[in-house]
C-alpha cells in the first residue's frame, strides 16, 4: 500500500513532466506496446471469427513452433540470413564512412550557398520512393534502352543483360542505397559538426593546425557520440532488409534472386499469395527479436570500452 | 531494483487493464447492432440499412453521383443503402487480405480465383456460407445461373460466394494485330500451335525493325494440356487423364519439347529481351508495335479488344474451352463473415443480379449523363463515361447489361452457347486444402518465383535449368504436396464418383 501512495506523490511531484511525455508515451503504448500482444498469433494458425479480430486470435488455434519452420526449412534460409547480413553490414559501414566524410566535407566549405546546393542536392534521392528509384536504375541497365549498353554499344564493348547477370548485383545494390541514403545520414553527422564550439577550430589555427589535423583532432573525436549512436540504431535493424530496394530496383528478376533474396523478401514472395499471418506474424517476431539482441550485444560491448557513449 | 521491477509490474498491469477495457467496449458494440440487425429485417418502416460494398477497379470520379442514385432505387426496392469502395486491381489481394484479417467492418466484397482468393479465404472464414441465404433471398440468382457456376464454386460442399452469370469455360486465342497481318498477307488460319508462329513471327522480326512481334509479359505460360491443383505451381493432372495421377509437370516430355519452342522465340528476338521482368505491355498495345499475344477469349470479344486498343484485332484459337476451377471462380461477390445484415446482402445481391436497372446504373452510371439509349437494350457511351468506367464482369450478372452499338443482337445467346460448348476439366469441383502442407508451399512459392517465370519465357537455357528446378521444387518439398493433393484427390473422388 505504502508502494502506491508513494508512486501517486511521485506522480504529483513529476506532473509538468509527466504531462509532456504523455503524448509520445500514448503513441508507443498504442503503435508499440500493444500490438505487442499480437506476438502470439505468431504461435497460431489465424483463422477468422466473424466477431472481430479479438476473438480471431482467441479461437485460432495454437500450433507451436510450426509458423516458423518454412524460415528454416530449406537452403534458402541460409542464402537469405547470409545475403541481410552482409548487405546490412556494407550499408551501415561503408554508409558511415561515406557520409562522415561527406558531412566534413560541406562544413569545410565556406561559401553557404553552395553548400545548401550540395546539401539539397545530396538529400533529394532519399526523398525518392524505392518504385522510382527502381526505374532511374532501369534506365542506365535497360538492355535494349539502356544508357549504359548504350555507351558500351558505341565503344563497341559487347553489352551486358544486367537484370540476368548476378554477379554485378553486390555493386550495383550497395551503390543505388548509398546514393539514396547518405546524403540524409551526411546531414544528421553535419547538424552536429556544426554544433562543435568554434573556439576549438579557433584556437586549434593559432597554434598552427592544419585542416586536416583539425579534422582529426577536433571535429572526428567530438562526432565520436553520434556515430555510436546512430550505428547502434542501425544495428538494430540489420535484420530488417530494406524491401523497396530488393524487391523493386531488381525488377523482382529470378535469375538474381542468388544475391537479392533477403529474409522481406522470401517472407513476401512465400505468403503473397497464402495470406498466411501466422508465418508473417513469426517471420516479424524473428526479426525483432534478433534485432533486440543485436542491440543489447553490441551495447553492451560499446558499454565496456567507452562508457559514455553507450545507449543505456 | 526490486521498485523498479514493481514498476514495471504496475505498469504491465494497467496495460492489460487498458486492454480488457478495449476488448470490452469492442464486444459490447458487436452485441448492440447484431440486435439492431435482427430487429430491423422483417419491417421496412425502419431506418434503411447500409451495407458496405468493397469490390475491385479503380476508384471512379462521379462513383458518388452514381451511387446517389443506385441508394434512392435500393431503398425504395429493398430499404438498403450501399456504401461502395473501390480499391484497385494491383492493391485489392493484399488490402483485402488485411482488411478481412483485421475484422474490418463489411457487408460483401468481390472475391475470385485471381484476386483476393476464394477458396483460401473460405477456408479462413473470412466469408460466410451462403446455402440458406442462397434458397431464400437469393433464389432468383439461383434461377438465372448456370448450375455449373454454383456447383463449380463449392468448397468444402457449401458455397460461400455468389458467382456473375458470363462466360463459363476458358479458351485460350492467338490475338493477332490485324494491321499488321494485312500489311505482310500472313496466314492465320493454320495457327493452333506456338510452333506454328514462328514464320509469321519471323516475317515480322525481319521487316520491321520497331516492332516486338510476340507482346510477352513475365507471367506468361504456354497452352498445355494439363489441369493445375494450384495455378502456376507445377503440379497438375493430364486434362486426359484417367487415373487421376497428380505429376510434377516440368518432368513431362511435353514441358520439355515446349520451352524449347519458347527459347527459340527469345533466342530469335521474338519477344523483349527483358521479358521476364515486364509486367505489362500496355506501351506496345498503345503504339500498336506488336504482332501476336495470347488472351482468354468469349463470344465476340474481337469486338471487345479492338474498342479498347482502337484499332482492329483478328484472333484464332489456341486451346479448347474447357471450364477449370478457376474460370467458374472467375468473379464473384461474397458476403462477409462478420456481416451484420448478412439477409440484406443477398437481398442487394439477388436484385443486382436480375433487375436490369440497378445492373447497368451500376455498370454503365446515369443515363443521359454517362450513357444514353439508343433503343431497348442498346446505349451508347457519352463523354462523360470516362468519369465512371467500371469493369463489367465484376459486378455480377454480365447478360442483364445494355449491348454496346456495333454488338451484335444474338451476344447473349452466343454467350450460352459458348457455355455449353465447354469441356469440364477434370478436377473441376476439387479445392486443395493447403493447411497441412503450408509450411512447405511457403518454400515451393519461393522456388517457383526463382524459376518460373525466367524458364517459361524462354529466357534461360531450359537444358541447364530444367534440372535445377526440379531439384529446388524437390528441396522445398514439393513431393509432400504433391503426396498430399494427390491424397485428397483420391478421397475426393471416392466421395464424388469421378
Amino acid at each position: 500500500m505504502k508502494m502506491v501512495g508513494e508512486f501517486f506523490k511521485n506522480i504529483n511531484r513529476n506532473k509538468v513532466m509527466l504531462f509532456m511525455v504523455l503524448p509520445g508515451a500514448l503513441w508507443f503504448l498504442f503503435f508499440s506496446y500493444l500490438p505487442m500482444l499480437g506476438t502470439v498469433i505468431a504461435f497460431k494458425e489465424y483463422r477468422f471469427s466473424r466477431d472481430g479480430f479479438w476473438a480471431s486470435i482467441v479461437n485460432s488455434k495454437w500450433v507451436g513452433w510450426d509458423n516458423f519452420k518454412f524460415l528454416f526449412s530449406t537452403d534458402d534460409a541460409y542464402v537469405i540470413t547470409r545475403n541481410t547480413l552482409l548487405y546490412n553490414i556494407a550499408f551501415i559501414f561503408i554508409g558511415l564512412i561515406l557520409s562522415v566524410i561527406l558531412a566534413v566535407i560541406l562544413s569545410e566549405i565556406t561559401n553557404k550557398r553552395l553548400s545548401k546546393i550540395y546539401q539539397t542536392g545530396m538529400f533529394l534521392p532519399y526523398f525518392l520512393s524505392w518504385v522510382i528509384v527502381g526505374y532511374f536504375t532501369f534506365s542506365f541497365l535497360s538492355s535494349d534502352r539502356g544508357l549504359l549498353n548504350g555507351v558500351f554499344e558505341s565503344m563497341g564493348i559487347e553489352s551486358i543483360q544486367w537484370y540476368s547477370e548476378s554477379k554485378y548485383w553486390p555493386f550495383i545494390l550497395v551503390f543505388v542505397y548509398l546514393w539514396k541514403a547518405v546524403g540524409y545520414n551526411s546531414v544528421v553527422y553535419l547538424a552536429s559538426i556544426m554544433g562543435i564550439d568554434r573556439s576549438l577550430y579557433e584556437a586549434a589555427m593559432i597554434d598552427g593546425a592544419s585542416k586536416m589535423q583539425q579534422i582529426r583532432a577536433i571535429t572526428l573525436p567530438l562526432l565520436r557520440p553520434i556515430i555510436t549512436i546512430m550505428t547502434l540504431l542501425a544495428i538494430g535493424k540489420i535484420f530488417y532488409a530494406d524491401f523497396g530496394l530488393f524487391y523493386q530496383v531488381p525488377r523482382d528478376s529470378g535469375t538474381l534472386y542468388g544475391v537479392t533474396n533477403v529474409i522481406d523478401t522470401y517472407v513476401y514472395r512465400g505468403l503473397k499469395t497464402t495470406g498466411e499471418i501466422g508465418m508473417s506474424a513469426a517471420a516479424g517476431l524473428y526479426q525483432s527479436v534478433v534485432g533486440f539482441t543485436l542491440v543489447m550485444a553490441s551495447n553492451y560491448i560499446v558499454r565496456k570500452f567507452d562508457k559514455d557513449n553507450a545507449l543505456f | 531494483m526490486s521498485t523498479r521491477r514493481k514498476k514495471f509490474s504496475l505498469l504491465l498491469t494497467s496495460l492489460m487493464a487498458l486492454t480488457l477495457l478495449v476488448t470490452a467496449c469492442g464486444g459490447n458494440n458487436n452485441a448492440a447492432s447484431n440486435n439492431n440487425a435482427s430487429g430491423s429485417t422483417p419491417s421496412k418502416s425502419e431506418k434503411p440499412v447500409e451495407l458496405i460494398w468493397y469490390t475491385v477497379g479503380a476508384p471512379q470520379k462521379d462513383a458518388d453521383l452514381v451511387m446517389a442514385e443506385v441508394n434512392k432505387y435500393t431503398k425504395e426496392k429493398i430499404n438498403a443503402t450501399i456504401k461502395l469502395k473501390m480499391i484497385d486491381f494491383g492493391d485489392y489481394s493484399q488490402k483485402m487480405q488485411v482488411m478481412a484479417a483485421s475484422g474490418e467492418p463489411m457487408d460483401i466484397m468481390f472475391t475470385c480465383s485471381w484476386a483476393f482468393d476464394y477458396v483460401q479465404n473460405a477456408r479462413k472464414g473470412a466469408f460466410m456460407q451462403l446455402d440458406d441465404l442462397l434458397q431464400n433471398q437469393g433464389k432468383d440468382i439461383v434461377a438465372t445461373l448456370d448450375p455449373a457456376f454454383l456447383e463449380g464454386s463449392k468448397v468444402d460442399g457449401h458455397n460461400y460466394g455468389v458467382p456473375a452469370n458470363k462466360e463459363l469455360p476458358a479458351q485460350e486465342v492467338w490475338r493477332f494485330n490485324k494491321e499488321l497481318v494485312d500489311k505482310y498477307n500472313l496466314d492465320i488460319t493454320n495457327v493452333k500451335s506456338m510452333e506454328s508462329l514462328i514464320p509469321l513471327l519471323k516475317t515480322i522480326k525481319e521487316n520491321e525493325p520497331g516492332v516486338t512481334p510476340y507482346a510477352m509479359v513475365k507471367d506468361f505460360v504456354p497452352v498445355m494440356p494439363f489441369d493445375y491443383v494450384i495455378e502456376k505451381l507445377p503440379m497438375a493432372v493430364y486434362l486426359d487423364t484417367e487415373d487421376y495421377k497428380v505429376v510434377n509437370i516440368l518432368e513431362t516430355p511435353e514441358l520439355k519439347e515446349t520451352l524449347k519452342t519458347v527459347r527459340t522465340f527469345y533466342k530469335e528476338g521474338f519477344v523483349s529481351p527483358e521479358v521476364s521482368t515486364v509486367t505489362s505491355v500496355d506501351d506496345l498495345y498503345k503504339s500498336g508495335k506488336w504482332l501476336v499475344d495470347r488472351a482468354s477469349t468469349q463470344p465476340f470479344a474481337d469486338n471487345l479488344w479492338s474498342t479498347s486498343m482502337g484499332y482492329p484485332i483478328v484472333s484464332t484459337p489456341a486451346g479448347d474451352p474447357i471450364i477449370y476451377n478457376w474460370s467458374v471462380m472467375g468473379s464473384m461477390q461474397a458476403i462477409s463473415a462478420n456481416s451484420k445484415y448478412p439477409e440484406k446482402a443477398m437481398e442487394f445481391l439477388n436484385l443486382l443480379n436480375t433487375d436490369p436497372v440497378l445492373r447497368n446504373m451500376i455498370d454503365s452510371g446515369i443515363e443521359g449523363v454517362h450513357y444514353e439509349k439508343v433503343s431497348e437494350n442498346v446505349m451508347k457511351n457519352l463523354d462523360k463515361s470516362k468519369d465512371y468506367d467500371m469493369p463489367t464482369f465484376a459486378f455480377g450478372n454480365v447478360m442483364l447489361t445494355y449491348l454496346n452499338e456495333g454488338d451484335p443482337e444474338n451476344k447473349w445467346d452466343e454467350f450460352k452457347k459458348f457455355n455449353e460448348s465447354g469441356i469440364d476439366a477434370p478436377l473441376l469441383g476439387f479445392n486443395f486444402d493447403t493447411s497441412k502442407v503450408s509450411t512447405e508451399l511457403a518454400s515451393v512459392q519461393n522456388v517457383k518465383e526463382e524459376y518460373w517465370a525466367a524458364l517459361m519465357t524462354g529466357t534461360v537455357d531450359p537444358d541447364e535449368y530444367l534440372p535445377k528446378a526440379i531439384e529446388k521444387f524437390k528441396a522445398a518439398g514439393l513431393d509432400k504436396v504433391m503426396a498430399e493433393a494427390q491424397r485428397q484427390i483420391d478421397e475426393w473422388r471416392a466421395a464424388t464418383g469421378k
